[in-house]
């Protein structure tokens, strides 16, 4: 194992740990609601920048498979209501078979058609879910929540502890997969797909692999959602905010590393969460809307790459 | 490496910044702090904003005769955007960093839902601002819910609709149901048809249409005519239900009783819009000025809400949501006067176990914190004349049929005679 990838593993476990320990020394539960909610976006836009980002096929169908985890956890849950963690690999695997369907979706739908397909595809499951009387149909349904939960002392930390598990997680995912040859295949198809396969870059299992891992993770994310709400119903479940803030997010943090989701989630969604609290919260949309805007316009790398511009000029003046 | 080092650093500068930003202000003296989060944005936004307007007029009432147990109040509120999801954060803000004394709730089942968890937690008082059975899991003895529907709210709420066809001569046979696909048409809807087969209907038509999304009701309508119901029976949100009304016209479909649950019918610009096309139709509907729903201080109420709400674009007669936005936050201040106290426990036992009069009427709370019995009347909209605002503030328009204790007029029978 290289250095860096030691250290970063290392730095992972230290963000795990502290997440309990803030549990076990913070009792207001406002900060782990709304932790909770900048959290799972550090998991979405990570797990949507890992094939819209590295792959370059944009995904506007965050929403279906956020709402899948949801939905198989809510499924398991009215069946035998399982331990959390099961919730969640369930979640994940169901939305991870999703992310391969669409994955090879990709052999024929490139670029804007692609984009169009997978949002037809929240609409679709949508409806499905909307008609699935099981799990409350288009009426929604209420979720009981555990009581307890061992080593926390309510279930809104154990919940908060779970996400920022999730998030740190799903960032080594994508620094590992950035890392690695196949974060490079990925950059290759993004770059130009045919000249990626004359090269010889495994373009299809590569593409499979990003939308698999992509989906994977939104259902993982999804998976503690209807515990996290209370009451889960398919519009909410469903919400076009999912797939906007997923987009905005990376695109404002910067698509081509691992930092630019984790970088943009943490300042958009933060944004949002003290603009509900203190601003209109039609302020919330448009906040993102025009972080959007300017950044595509005046940063199209993000943040990320407009600080390395910066640097790379400050380092240009000083030599 | 380094590079990694000072994000983190840069994380917790921000999460830093954000505690701060969070941190209350000194608290304002003895004030009594009511929380709740309000869909002021998104679909519910406007119906929010009115039932906000409602609770700031209840607030300034009693702050003018000295507030509660002489501590003034104050109204600490967060839009929710009718996202279910932003829920559980505003009153967990509201809690434990607001500090508030007491929480209500936001406005419609989904919004509801997702705090009863917080307050069961708490232990609070919690009460409901038109839910829809929203306590049935958690069954949590300090909620109480305003929307008069009743103790099994989904069978209560068309149950008037089937009681006055059962009484008609010759006795209806068939009924044809409709219904939106999402949360309130539907469990209207199977509501009636569980009040259908109790009351012996046959039922010969029972779709639902797409929502959102259905714009023409024509081809839906044309198969309901077809199926030729006695009864028709319509769970629909406010833009269905003029599509609906709209439709029923174009094609002259002339069921014998035709309404039941049709959300939107009740509010102004609806009205305003339908006019004449609304003769006829018997739909649910909570308040009217009728003059056997003349609670002591609705008309004081609504005098001061229609001098507001056009100022704020907000349903200028206001007789759906906002009296009964005044009313549970009413209910709430009365039992802290009544108890002289601001324990919850004892304010719940308290609103339990009483009686208690507002300005829509007089509130007895049964089984899950719902209304002890149904009181949701059926109105039937008789004599309109125009599309003017005038015409629907006027007695003898929207008549109450159904309950007996609550008739105001005749029940013209069948729709055809009273279009």
């Amino acid at each position: 194992m290289s250095k860096e990838r030691k250290l970063f593993l290392i730095v992972a476990a230290v963000l795990i740990v502290g997440s309990f320990l803030i549990t076990t020394q913070m009792e207001n539960r406002f900060y782990y609601k709304a932790a909770y909610v900048v959290l799972q976006y550090v998991v979405l836009a990570t797990a949507w920048n890992i094939l819209g980002g590295y792959t370059g096929y944009v995904n506007f169908g965050t929403a279906a498979f956020f709402a899948m985890g949801a939905y198989t956890a809510v499924a398991l849950i009215k069946t035998w209501k399982p331990p959390l963690y099961v919730l969640l690999v369930m979640g994940g695997l169901v939305s991870g078979l999703l992310g391969l369907g669409i994955g090879y979706l990709t052999l024929r739908l490139k670029g804007v058609f692609f984009s169009i397909a997978t949002l037809a595809l929240a609409v679709v499951l949508q409806m499905i879910i909307s008609n699935w009387s099981y799990v409350g149909g288009g009426a929604g349904t209420a979720i009981l929540k555990p009581r307890s939960v061992p080593m926390f002392s309510n279930y809104d930390e154990f919940l908060f502890f779970v996400m920022a598990a999730l998030a740190v997680v799903s960032v080594a995912v994508a620094w590992l997969i950035e890392k690695s040859w196949v974060g490079r295949g990925m950059a290759a198809i993004r770059d130009n797909e045919e000249a990626a396969e004359c090269m010889g870059v495994p373009i299809l299992k590569l593409k499979l692999f990003a939308t698999t891992v992509s989906g994977a993770l939104m259902g993982i994310a999804g998976a503690p959602f209807s515990y996290f709400v209370v009451y889960i119903e398919p519009t909410s479940a469903f919400h076009l905010d999912y797939a906007v803030n997923s987009l905005a997010m990376p695109m404002i943090g910067g698509t081509t590393t691992w930092l630019g989701p984790l970088v943009g989630a943490v300042l958009v969604g933060t944004a949002q969460q003290i603009a509900t609290v203190t601003l209109s919260s039609e302020m919330n949309l448009l906040i993102v809307g025009s972080l959007l805007v300017g950044f595509v316009v005046f940063a199209p790398d993000g943040l990320v790459g407009l600080f390395g511009k910066i640097r790379a000029r400050l380092a240009g003046r000083e030599a | 490496m380094g590079r990694i080092i000072k994000h983190v650093i840069l994380g917790f500068a921000l999460l830093l910044a954000v505690s701060i930003a969070f941190t209350p202000a000194a608290q304002a003296a003895k004030e009594v702090k009511i929380g709740f989060s309000m869909a002021l944005t998104g679909p519910l936004g406007p119906a929010g904003k009115a039932a906000l307007l409602a609770m700031q007029i209840w607030r300034d009432d009693v702050n003018a005769k000295g507030g509660l147990l002489g501590r003034k109040v104050k109204l600490v509120y967060y839009d929710d955007q009718t996202k279910p999801a932003n829920v559980p954060g505003i009153y967990a803000k509201l809690l434990d960093v607001d500090k508030v004394d007491f929480i209500v709730s936001g406005y419609g089942t989904n919004l509801i839902v997702p705090a009863l968890p917080i307050a069961m937690e708490r232990g609070m008082v919690f009460m409901g601002l038109f839910g829809l059975d929203a306590n049935a899991k958690f069954k949590y003895n300090n909620y109480f819910q305003i929307m008069p529907a009743g103790p099994d709210p989904i069978v209560d709420w068309s149950r008037g609709f089937f009681e006055l066809a059962a009484k008609q001569k010759p006795r209806p046979k068939t009924i044809a149901l409709l219904s939106a696909d999402a949360e309130f048409a539907r469990n209207a809807v199977a509501g009636a048809r569980r009040n259908a087969k109790k009351f012996g209907f046959k039922i010969v038509y029972d779709k639902r249409y797409p929502f959102p999304g259905t714009t023409d009701f024509t081809p839906i309508l044309r198969a309901v005519k077809a199926a030729n119901p006695d009864l028709f029976y319509v769970g629909s949100y406010p833009g269905g239900s003029v599509g609906i009304v709209k439709a029923a016209h174009e094609i002259k479909l002339e069921p014998k009783l035709f309404g039941g649950g049709m959300v939107g019918l009740q509010y102004t610009a609806i009205q305003m819009n339908l006019g004449k096309l609304l003769n006829g139709i018997t739909d649910y509907w909570f308040w009217a000025p009728e003059k056997t729903l003349k609670f002591p201080g609705i008309e004081a109420f609504l005098a001061k809400y229609q001098k507001e709400a056009p100022k704020q674009k907000l349903d200028p007669l206001g007789y759906y949501l906002p009296p009964f936005a005044y009313a549970y936050v009413q209910l709430l201040g009365n039992a802290i006067e009544a108890t002289k106290s601001f324990d919850q426990a004892k304010i719940g036992a308290y609103i339990r176990n009483n009686t208690h009069s507002t300005v829509v009427g007089d509130v007895k709370f049964g089984k899950n914190g719902e209304w002890a019995t149904s009181r949701t009347f059926q109105v039937q909209l008789q004599n309109i004349e125009s599309n003017k605002m005038s015409e629907f503030s006027k007695e003898g328009k929207m008549v109450v049929v159904y309950p007996e204790e609550f008739k105001s007029g005749n029940f013209i029978y069948p729709y055809a005679k009273g279009k």
